[in-house]
């Protein structure tokens, strides 16, 4: 037996020095790990939630009051906005970019009579020092009020900050000067839209854009609006101020973005570069369009209607449906538009109509 | 005794205070610890001070619950690569019409989703039904968030009902004929917007798009498709064929390139008219991200698209909160999922496919499938009628051609023994020889009466 043992190689080999057999044994465990070890055991991604360091801070939180199975149910067949918004109890949003919080504003919207278990409200400031400003104010307004009394509450306040950075001069000649208008324009489209799509629900009948600088309306204001039945309703936006030749109080046109399309700007818009805008009211664009700032009749009827073919963002009324229906507010050029005026030719592409109250004024604030 | 065993204790005491004092008073001796120590929380305090100002921090107003206030920073909701892992919310959308046969398969892959299921908030439009989608849906929901297993549960579950009337059938050819595209995909794309629409909520930092009608699809799709750190992105979508048809083909062509023919063609083409691909009547030349497939091609490659299909696309919810849509009139030439892609380019947004990533959506026979598969199936009975109809011709026709010689070979000795007379036959031969001889007739003449009446035939 042992001469045989002897005789193979191998085994006197192993006999010798059996830590050689440690190399192959380790080379067969590799290859067994290597072809035979199931992928199923380590999955594809890491699942471990990755906490917020020291430096991160995401403080809002998610407010959450669910059914039971978190399921609910809405038939928006049944959803409608009539001229009777608040016979029907219909859902009013009222939506306000917010770059500075006048406190005209905030009595004006106080006294709107609309019921206030009807109305909700949203806001989006800035990502600037000045967002931070009316921010604060705004949080102290709107504690006062939802503090109050029960009646006296909004049904619901959204307020957002901005995720885009914003342009940082916001002054009067800065903000108004042709070059920096498009940027200023396209950033006020994009918080439109945050705004807007962040507060819509699948309950709100009437969407209305009331400008942070409205700081005058008619208390009816919303029901004014609404019994016109319009998918798109625009009032007229002047200024009030003291006139230094006539020394007496007057008022003066301010937003010249309501208006009717003509000849001339069609035929500009047709000769201008893809990514151009026409903007209303500057010397350099003459477009000869005709103004609804400029057919205000002091003793006309304030029922008047008219047709427009763009908007301006002061005081408009939309049913909830056009904007449902895709009707945002392109940050780009549309047809050579931005913004409100673009929302307007969006609507009207989608096959809505709109219109404008010449003689129902809102008043801007005076700077 | 006690007090004795008291001593020790106490000194035992006293020493380890003393040692440990010892070791921290030594370590504030040592001058390079303390100014090591200091340094660190300079730099730690510094840092903290130059990343507030290269990022400022903004006021976060603070509202008790109860007020029906809420504040949201949306730059906290713009959508990671890895967002489970930063439990980011993601919308499931889910535009459903006649949908009820697939339910079923499409709660099995909901169920088996690997993105955490508490963080997806599912949103169901139920449109112009006519079978009981509602009913099976909300069956499917009830089980599901019911389940033992609280992994399974989903978060905020919205179902909505909007009918939008439609002119146009849901069959395959009604759908998918050339002339119905235009004004079917503006509806469909006023579907799309009134789901997202109501449903998008200031904190979701995902949107997911699918399809009902998904046959084969991997669990990790929205993890697979989010890693890509992408605005916008699809799968490629195939479908499986019968063997008669070539077992697969690709189905959705909506995801696209723009290429010269296509722009070309859009500038001939008037305001309102929507470019649709994958019909003959417009040759666009684009490519297409389902012709690009290689099956064992990385499914990690990606392709830059202009416009894209409909059946699952992952995109951050900041392309939809800042406008972007499905477009219901023509942008661009194009609607609903096609014009989104185009819509988002316009706003910036990278928008992309990935060719040979690929998720397979069910086989629905289209009208000219069904002609064929209805000739398929009466000739498969008509073969059938035929057979059988054969086997008894055959059986006939061999049994009128029978094969019996072997039979003949037994029989025939049954048969021809009665009348084989040989056996009676002589085995001699009769002698005719001079029979023509006068003189024997002559001889038989003579011995007439003699030979003639003693004949013996065996003679």
């Amino acid at each position: 037996m042992k001469a045989a043992i002897n005789k193979n190689q191998f085994l006197r080999q192993i006999r010798r020095r059996p830590f050689t057999l440690l190399g192959p044994l380790a080379l067969l465990v590799l290859i067994y790990y290597f072809f035979f070890s199931s992928p199923k055991s380590q999955s594809k991604y890491s699942y471990k939630v990755k906490k917020a360091g020291f430096f991160d801070r995401k403080s809002d939180v998610i407010p959450r009051n669910l059914p039971g199975d978190h399921i609910s149910h809405y038939d928006l067949n049944k959803l409608a906005s009539t001229p009777m918004a608040v016979y029907n109890k219909e859902k009013v949003l009222i939506l306000t970019p917010v770059s500075r919080f006048y406190d005209e504003y905030w009595m004006n919207l106080l006294r709107l009579t609309y019921p206030r278990e009807l109305l909700e409200l949203g806001f989006i400031v800035p990502r600037t020092k000045d967002g931070d400003l009316a921010l604060k104010k705004l949080e102290k307004a709107i504690k006062q009020v939802q503090t109050g009394k029960k009646e006296n509450r909004f049904s619901k306040i959204t307020i957002l900050r901005q995720d885009t950075e914003s342009l940082a001069s916001q002054d009067e000649k800065h903000r108004h000067a042709l070059k920096v208008q498009k940027d200023r324009r396209s950033n006020m489209a994009l918080a439109r839209n945050s705004l807007l799509f962040s507060a819509l629900g699948p309950y709100t009948s009437w969407v209305l854009w009331l400008d942070s600088d409205i700081v005058e309306t008619s208390p009816t204001l919303i029901q004014d609006l609404v019994s016109h039945d319009k998918p798109i309703i625009s009032a007229n936006c002047y200024q009030r101020f003291y006139d230094e030749e006539q020394k007496k109080d007057s008022i003066r046109p301010y937003d010249y973005n309501n208006w009717v399309e003509s000849e001339e700007g069609l035929k500009i818009a047709s000769n201008m570069a893809e990514d151009d805008i026409i903007v209303e009211g500057y010397p350099e664009i003459a477009t000869y369009r005709a103004l609804m700032a400029h057919f205000y009749d002091a003793n006309g009827d304030p029922n008047t209607e008219m047709e427009l073919d763009g908007v301006g963002g002061a005081a408009v009324l939309v049913k909830a449906d056009v904007h449902r229906d895709g009707a945002m507010f392109p940050p780009f050029p549309f047809y050579h538009l931005i913004e409100t005026e673009g929302f307007a030719k969006m609507a009207k592409r989608l096959g809505y109509q709109v219109f404008g109250l010449p003689n129902y004024l809102v008043y801007h604030y005076n700077e | 005794m006690t007090t004795k065993t008291y001593h020790p204790q106490q000194s035992f005491n006293y020493q380890t205070s003393r040692s440990s004092s010892q070791s921290i008073l030594g370590l504030i001796k040592n001058k390079y610890s303390i100014s090591i120590i200091g340094f660190l929380i300079f730099i730690i305090v510094s840092l903290k001070f130059l990343l507030n100002f290269i990022f400022p921090q903004f006021y976060i107003p603070e509202f008790a619950n109860g007020l029906n206030v809420g504040f949201y920073d949306l730059k906290n909701y713009e959508g990671l690569p890895d967002g489970w892992q930063h439990e980011e919310r993601i919308l499931f959308c889910v535009p459903l019409r006649d949908a009820a046969p697939h339910l079923p398969m499409f709660f099995s892959h909901m169920r088996n989703l690997t993105y955490p299921h508490h963080l997806i908030d599912l949103a169901f439009l139920v449109s112009d039904s006519s079978d009981d989608t509602m009913g099976v849906l909300e069956k499917h929901l009830k089980e599901i968030q019911n389940d033992k297993n609280h992994n399974l549960r989903f978060g905020e579950i919205e179902i909505f009902e909007k009918d939008f009337g439609q002119s146009i059938g849901q069959g395959f050819s009604d759908r998918h004929g050339f002339e119905a595209q235009g004004p079917r995909r503006k509806l469909m794309a006023r579907a799309r917007n009134w789901l997202w629409s109501v449903s998008i909520k200031p904190y979701h930092s995902w949107v997911y798009w699918r399809d009902a009608d998904v046959e084969t699809v991997p669990a990790t799709i929205i993890e697979d498709l989010m890693h890509h750190d992408k605005d916008v992105i699809v799968p490629n979508v195939w479908r499986p064929l019968p063997d008669w048809l070539g077992n697969q083909q690709p189905y959705d062509l909506n995801s696209w390139q723009e290429s010269e023919g296509g722009l070309q063609l859009a500038k001939t083409l008037g305001e309102d008219a929507v470019i649709v691909e994958g019909y003959a009547e417009y040759a666009t030349w684009r490519p297409h991200l389902a012709y690009l497939r290689d099956p064992y091609g990385d499914p990690e490659v990606e392709m830059e698209l202009d416009g894209i299909g409909g059946v699952s696309i992952l995109a951050r919810a900041k392309v939809f909160k800042a406008g972007s849509h499905f477009p219901a009139f023509s942008f661009e030439k194009h609607a609903e999922t096609e014009a989104f892609g185009k819509l988002c380019k316009r706003m910036g947004f990278s928008v992309y496919g990935l060719p040979h990533y690929v998720i397979w959506h069910i086989y629905e026979p289209s009208s000219d499938d069904l002609k064929h598969m209805e000739w398929m199936a009466q000739e498969e009975a008509r073969q059938a009628e035929e057979s059988k109809i054969k086997t008894f011709y055959d059986k006939i026709w061999n049994e009128g051609f029978e094969d019996v010689s072997k039979d003949w070979e037994n029989d025939r000795i049954n048969i021809f023994k009665n009348t084989d007379t040989s056996k009676f036959k002589s085995s001699k031969d009769v002698d005719w020889s001079g029979v023509d001889n006068f003189q024997h007739k002559f001889q038989l003449q003579k011995d007439q009466d003699k030979f003639l009446a003693a004949f013996d035939p065996s003679l």
